[in-house]
């Protein structure tokens, strides 16, 4: 375990189907958020709005087709942004698609040091203890 | 609330920040100097972590005559790991969508149309309410 939030999940479509509906804003408003701009290539620009008033910013990292699309987000207003990445792979079943989003990093990240989160799972036990 | 959780997690980031977090835990308060006799690290490396551990709100600091005691104030870490929750919860329900969207009838037919290339008019996803 490490300090992302990773989830892998078998679609049966194509890698091209699941790309379409990764990038495309159309098509991202009907999954995703309910209205969305997005130019799905490097450098550019994305906003993801909700229905509950949640908006968020992108910008887009990597666009490889139908392999690989990343952008960074982040909340208005927010210094903190994540990363989302999304890996396509072609299997038997149709299309596995890893999302994996990084914990947020502040003005003193240390990239190289985030596999922490499995010692922080075992402080938890005597950190718990304190929270009065 | 990603800003907060941010410097938690860039506190959390350091082995030895985890070490005296994890010491601190077992104490009610402790002082730079008590640390340091725990850790591979000098008094002044462990005031250097202490203060980003306060930075991020993780410990409380009191001075006692001479001496500063730390205390150890967890709920940002309860926060932080309350965050990667929400979004692991998050794309649970995204991934869930994603997986309707793709095998929804109204979107094979749209697909299908874009396919033939076939100017038809039946009902497509955009005409979902």
């Amino acid at each position: 375990m490490s300090s992302e939030i990773r989830r892998e999940v078998v679609f049966a479509s194509s890698p091209d189907e699941v790309w379409d509906a990764l990038t495309d804003a159309d098509r991202l408003a009907e999954w995703f958020a309910n209205d969305v701009e997005l130019d799905p290539r490097p450098g550019g620009e994305g906003i993801f709005r909700w229905d509950d008033g949640a908006e968020r910013h992108a910008v887009v990292e990597e666009a490889e087709a139908p392999h690989r699309f990343a952008f960074e987000w982040a909340d208005p207003g927010e210094a903190a942004t994540t990363s989302v990445e999304f890996t396509l792979e072609e299997v038997p079943e149709g299309t596995r698609l890893t999302v994996v989003e990084s914990a947020p990093a502040g003005p003193r990240a240390c990239m190289a040091e985030w596999a922490w989160a499995a010692e922080l799972q075992a402080l938890a036990g005597p950190v718990r203890a304190r929270v009065r | 609330m990603a800003d907060v959780v941010g410097a938690v997690f860039d506190a959390l980031a350091d082995r030895n920040r985890r070490a005296l977090i994890g010491f601190l835990a077992e104490r009610e308060t402790a002082t730079a100097t008590e640390l340091a006799a725990e850790l591979p690290l000098t008094r002044q490396g462990v005031s250097k972590h202490l203060e980003t551990l306060w930075d991020a709100r993780l410990v409380r600091r009191r001075r006692r005559g001479r001496e500063t005691r730390y205390r150890l104030t967890p709920e940002p870490m309860t926060e932080a790991m309350s965050w990667m929750a929400a979004v692991g919860a998050q794309w649970d329900e995204r991934l869930a969508a994603l997986a309707a969207h793709l095998a929804a009838p109204a979107e094979k037919v749209t697909r299908e149309r874009a396919e033939e290339g076939a100017a038809r008019t039946r009902t497509t996803r955009r005409g979902q309410p």
